[in-house]
């Protein structure tokens, strides 16, 4: 009795082992999907987080914005330049100060098969600016105060008072993407369907698993996309996702800096690198006694050499940079040569002893989850130590950081942000009185007046001007400190091409093939 | 305790057990005599060096030293071990000893409330914890002092109850001992061989703990090193860097042996029926 | 008669128990700093957004009603929705909860395999030279935390076998063999950490029986040894085994959290980890008064169980 129980068990465990070597043939095999023999049309991509809810106007999470912007689609789009491109508008015009016309694309199919018109649209925006629909972009749209149906290909806007940046609004995405009617009528929100215009169609999504998307056979842009189906496969672990990437189980994953040069020398890899939409910085809660003098500020502006911050924990591969990052088109300015990016102990010591702040301690909270966080935050406790600066780290857990961040718990936060889609949002959101993301307690009217005129100067040029003296305001007056952008690195098979990532646009698989 | 003694040096691998664990303390007493560098002094140009003349076993990331990092780990190590059982223990035996002792309605109130902590899984019940009470060494010793307290109320109030019946008890009691003197003076020593092995094995499920919980994101508050925070970090260098790995593998797995092996001698030798051979 | 009325007072028993578990995880959740309303939103909150989120999620009604209407759905069966997701949470916790059991129950049979035959030589040779090399190798299992281990073998298989376990999650009727070939390494990991206790659990409870007045009443009799090893220690050493065992799979189907997070394992553990993160109420609510039952409930089978083979258990 006791041996036979003992054989099966063996012969079990043989059966496993065997299915283990032979498995890597059938995984192989299987992605090829129906065209085994022309090469494989399923783009596996492994992704580090699981999407949080797939309604394109409420969501927020990067995992789920990664997946909304295949299948759904807005009036406009950014070129790598980060100039306006039509998406599904074709055309558009700014009338006058407060009106602006959209003319649509035409035979543009939502994945119901319905074709999408100007009613769409109204009701889109219409449904971002209800109030009971919790919109993310409700607040981008606030200056909407008309929306007219002129034809079924056309639509005309128009705003309360000149709004500079509503077209970058247009064009933020699934934030702001054309929805039918009639699936929200009839499943109440767009949590559980997703039915957009894009490129691909939404298929299956398991909870911690997969999320499998399919090309839309009736896209708008003959050809596109090359590839069949696209699968984003949730791998947390980063040892794993290198892992996968290096056995070919997928076929893009994004990694850290510190995997880079794990698999720079791989021949079945290929590194994609492309500087990160965001950077990352040094909050001071600038209503707590001496962080509320802007010489402390500066001193540890000063302080802190943020090139050896770059060089230890980004391995050299990083810029610096303002409230705006390098990546952000015509926008930023060039921080290097600022006197505050410019390491002075002496004067960062001299500057505190003006302020009465010698012998300063300060509590840093710091995300627990951003391992290069924390490593920046270890190097900056060593650095203020050496102008007599004590700062303690407390490590925060996610939701208790952004608790924190929220109600300016502690002396000083690192953390990473992004500039969003207009520099007002780069600016203005993070850093005027009234800026719904300034949670730092910083006020200042003469910044406040800039940020106000940025909003309505409609004169590129001049509006540029604006946002200069902004950037420079903000970084002398220092309520953040700004620290690096980081590079992003996506590394794909050698049999990936035709894939160019750009910072607001990370993932356009519209040409990608799989030789 | 001296023929304890004479006892474990006859059983070799408890002996091994007892001086590894010795070692560990003695390492964790005089980090500061022992450590070649400050554990939270970065050389900046020296990032990732495999193990030299200079850095014996090499450096981290920040370059900071890893044999000197391990030292002042051993600290921490043993202090999360000492305090969380401390607290896991103490409480325990308290509880174990008022419901084995008088049992009935107080003993029903107590093993409920355990159970509740006892069903509540380990990992999870710490984590909550720690994240009410925010990540911090101190909290995390907290947290997991708290996850050993339903075991060590199980383990002292099974003993207790069976101690209890043993007619030295109640003659004791019919001489009008007090309860104090009872439990002092006859009880405590007779469960105290069950309790001992118990310790030495929560005190290696607390090192591992805290190295769960780290990875976890929880724990240890940087620079300050331990050993689970670094082995958790060094996963990100495991292949690049494969020693700022082994090494907080190495302490932590060499700490865990050896309490076990001392746990697992207790055991042998304590038991008064494995003691006659 | 005994064991029936028994049955009934130990499952009665547990009863306050799963109320205290609901009323300290509620508890807990409450006190948590952090909620998920702004850790959905991030840097995109206005305070506008944030109050009708509350109120959506029912979060301005007082505490004993906001348990009153999570504990009065999960007694008929509706654990209530996720807030990051919207999905409900019961079907979800079910297909987590049958990944989860089946990762133990194979991590665990793993377990047994290497531990029981291991602990008993390890018994048999007592303080022998095979003894100390078990004991030590079955520690290592235990004492190198799981996310190391698991880690280690990632990148060994990686690197030097060009092996990495299948990405995405089958069902174990789908497809057998990639489901097993999936849960191998996984189940490996757990497993090498259970066999430790398993192995010296065995081994002292053979020593323990060796010493026995009928072992060696059978010794002198002359009885074959390995006879008596297997016809009578070992059978009677596996009462204690087997409550260790039960124990074991307890814990484990709430321990299965790291192995399952670097595995891209959807299971219970990720699900309530990821809850737990997000401040998903009724996701961590929901499970982990769902794990806890489960404990609960193995805990009284393996009792239950405990008192059929070992007839010397009175049930009073």
């Amino acid at each position: 009795m006791k041996k036979k129980l003992l054989i099966t068990v063996t012969a079990i465990l043989m059966m496993v082992f065997t299915a283990c070597s032979s498995g890597k043939d059938d995984s192989t095999s299987n992605k090829g999907g129906e065209n085994a023999g022309s090469g494989e049309t399923t783009l596996l991509i492994a992704a580090d987080q699981d999407p949080s809810g797939l309604d394109p106007h409420t969501t927020t999470a990067h995992s789920s914005h990664r997946i909304m912007g295949k299948i759904y689609e807005g009036l406009l789009d950014l070129d790598e330049d980060r100039n306006f491109v039509g998406q599904l508008a074709e055309d558009w015009e700014q009338v006058d100060d407060t009106t602006y016309t959209f003319k649509l694309r035409e035979n543009v199919i939502f994945h119901n098969g319905r074709e999408m018109t100007a009613d769409d649209v109204k009701y889109s925006f219409e449904r971002i600016l209800d109030p009971d629909t919790g919109a993310i972009s409700r607040s981008y749209f606030d200056v909407v105060e008309e929306i007219n149906v002129l034809d079924t290909y056309e639509i005309e806007f128009k705003l309360s008072k000149p709004y500079a940046p509503f077209l970058s609004y247009v064009a933020s995405g699934a934030n702001a993407a054309i929805i039918p009617e009639e699936e929200v009528e009839e499943h109440g929100n767009l949590d559980q369907v997703a039915v957009g215009t894009g490129p691909f169609k939404f298929e299956e999504m398991v909870p911690d698993t997969h999320v499998k998307l399919k090309k839309n056979e009736d896209y708008y842009i003959e050809g596109k996309p090359v590839i069949e189906e696209l699968h984003y496969l949730t791998i947390v672990d980063e040892s794993s996702r290198l892992a996968a990437i290096r056995t070919g189980e997928v076929h893009l994953t994004t990694v850290t800096p510190d995997s880079v040069s794990l698999v720079e020398n791989d021949d079945n890899l290929n590194v994609i690198t492309y500087d990160a939409l965001e950077y990352s910085y040094l909050g001071f809660n600038v209503t707590r006694d001496k962080l509320d003098d802007q010489k402390v500020r500066e001193a540890i502006s000063l302080a802190i050499d943020r090139q050896e911050i770059i060089d230890t924990v980004m391995n050299g591969e990083a810029e610096l940079s303002g409230p705006v990052p390098p990546s952000f088109g015509d926008w930023p300015i060039d921080v290097a040569d600022l006197d505050m990016y410019k390491p002075d102990v002496e004067k960062a010591k001299s500057l505190l002893s003006e302020a009465g702040a010698e012998g300063l301690e300060l509590e840093m909270g710091v995300p627990s989850t951003e391992a290069l966080l924390v490593s920046s935050a270890q190097i900056i406790e060593q650095q203020l130590a050496n102008v007599g600066i004590q700062a303690k780290i407390v490590q925060l857990e996610w939701g208790e950081y952004i608790d924190a961040w929220n109600e300016n718990k502690y002396d000083m936060l690192v953390g990473l942000n992004g500039p969003g889609r207009d520099p007002d949002r780069s600016l203005g959101f993070f850093f005027s009185s009234e800026g719904s993301a300034n949670v730092w307690g910083y006020e200042s009217e003469e910044y406040d007046a800039l940020i106000e005129d940025g909003l309505v100067e409609s004169d590129e040029d001049k509006r540029k001007e604006i946002y200069d003296e902004a950037q420079e305001y903000i970084i002398n007056d220092a309520p953040n400190l700004f620290i690096y952008m980081p590079k992003s690195y996506i590394v794909v098979r050698e049999n990936i091409s035709d894939y160019n990532p750009v910072p607001h646009n990370t993932e356009d698989f519209l040409d990608i093939t799989i030789d | 305790m001296g023929a304890f003694f004479r006892r474990l040096r006859k059983d070799k691998v408890g002996l091994i057990g007892f001086i590894g664990v010795m070692l560990i303390v003695f390492i964790g007493l005089f980090a500061p005599l022992i450590a070649t560098h400050s554990p939270t002094e970065m050389f900046n140009e020296y990032r990732l060096q495999s193990p030299n003349s200079e850095f014996w076993l090499g450096t981290d990331d920040l370059g900071r030293d890893i044999f000197s990092r391990l030292i002042y780990g051993a600290r921490v190590s043993l202090m999360v071990g000492i305090i969380a059982v401390g607290i896991g223990a103490g409480i325990g035996l308290a509880c174990g000893l008022i419901a084995g002792f008088f049992q009935g309605r107080i003993d029903n109130i107590i093993m409920r409330i355990m159970d509740v902590l006892f069903a509540f899984p380990d990992l999870l019940l710490a984590l909550a914890i720690v994240a009410i009470l925010g990540p911090n060494l101190k909290n995390t010793m907290i947290a997991i002092g708290i996850v050993f307290i339903p075991v060590f109320t199980r383990l002292v109030r099974s003993s207790v109850i069976t101690v209890k019946e043993m007619d030295y008890i109640s003659n004791a009691q019919s001489i009008g001992a007090s309860n104090k003197r009872v439990i002092v003076k006859h009880i405590l020593p007779n469960i105290l061989a069950p309790f001992l092995v118990q310790t030495t094995l929560a005190l290696s499920s607390a090192i591992l703990a805290e190295a769960s919980l780290s990875f976890l994101g929880l724990g240890i508050q940087p620079p300050d090193p331990s050993w689970g925070s670094m082995l958790n970090s060094s996963r990100r260098f495991m292949e690049l860097a494969p020693w700022t790995a082994i090494f907080p593998a190495i302490f932590i797995v060499f700490t865990i042996l050896c309490f076990n092996l001392l746990g697992d001698s207790l055991r042998d030798l304590l038991d008064p029926r494995l003691r006659k051979k | 008669m005994y064991v029936l009325s028994y049955i009934v007072r130990r499952v009665a028993s547990i009863i306050p128990v799963l109320i205290g578990i609901s009323i300290l995880i509620f508890l807990i959740m409450q006190v948590i700093p952090g909620d998920i309303v702004s850790i959905l939103l991030g840097t995109e909150a206005t305070p506008e957004l944030k109050e009708q989120m509350r109120e959506e999620f029912g979060y301005n009604l007082p505490l004993y009603q906001q348990y009153w209407n999570w504990i009065s759905g999960v007694v008929v069966g509706d654990f209530g929705h996720s807030l990051r997701t919207g999905a409900a949470v019961l079907p979800e916790i079910l297909s987590r909860f049958t990944l989860t059991l089946e990762l133990t129950i194979f991590a665990s049979v793993i377990a047994w395999i290497i531990s029981i035959p291991l602990g008993v030589i390890a018994a048999v040779r007592r303080n022998k030279g095979s003894d100390i090399g078990i004991r030590v190798i079955s520690l290592l299992g235990v004492s190198v935390p799981n996310f190391a281990l698991a880690t280690i073998i990632i990148l060994v298989l990686s690197l030097q076998f060009n092996y990495f376990p299948p990405v995405g999650y089958v069902g174990l009727f789908e497809d057998p063999i990639r489901n097993l070939e999936r849960l191998l390494i996984p189940a490996l990991v757990l497993g090498a950490s259970m066999a430790g206790s398993i192995m010296r659990m065995t081994r002292s409870s053979v020593l323990e029986v060796l010493e026995q007045d009928y072992i060696r009443t059978a010794r002198a009799k002359g009885i074959r040894e390995h006879f008596v090893i297997y016809r009578h220690a070992f059978r009677n050493a596996l009462i204690p085994v087997l409550t260790v065992i039960g124990m074991q799979i307890g814990f484990l189907l709430g321990g299965t959290v790291i192995v399952e997070q670097i595995f891209s394992l959807p299971g219970l553990g990720q699900y309530v980890l990821t809850g737990i993160m997000q401040r998903d109420i009724p996701v961590v609510q929901g499970s982990i008064l769902f794990i806890a039952s489960m404990f609960v409930f193995v805990n009284l089978l393996v009792d239950i169980l405990y008192g059929f083979l070992n007839p010397r258990i009175s049930y009073d």
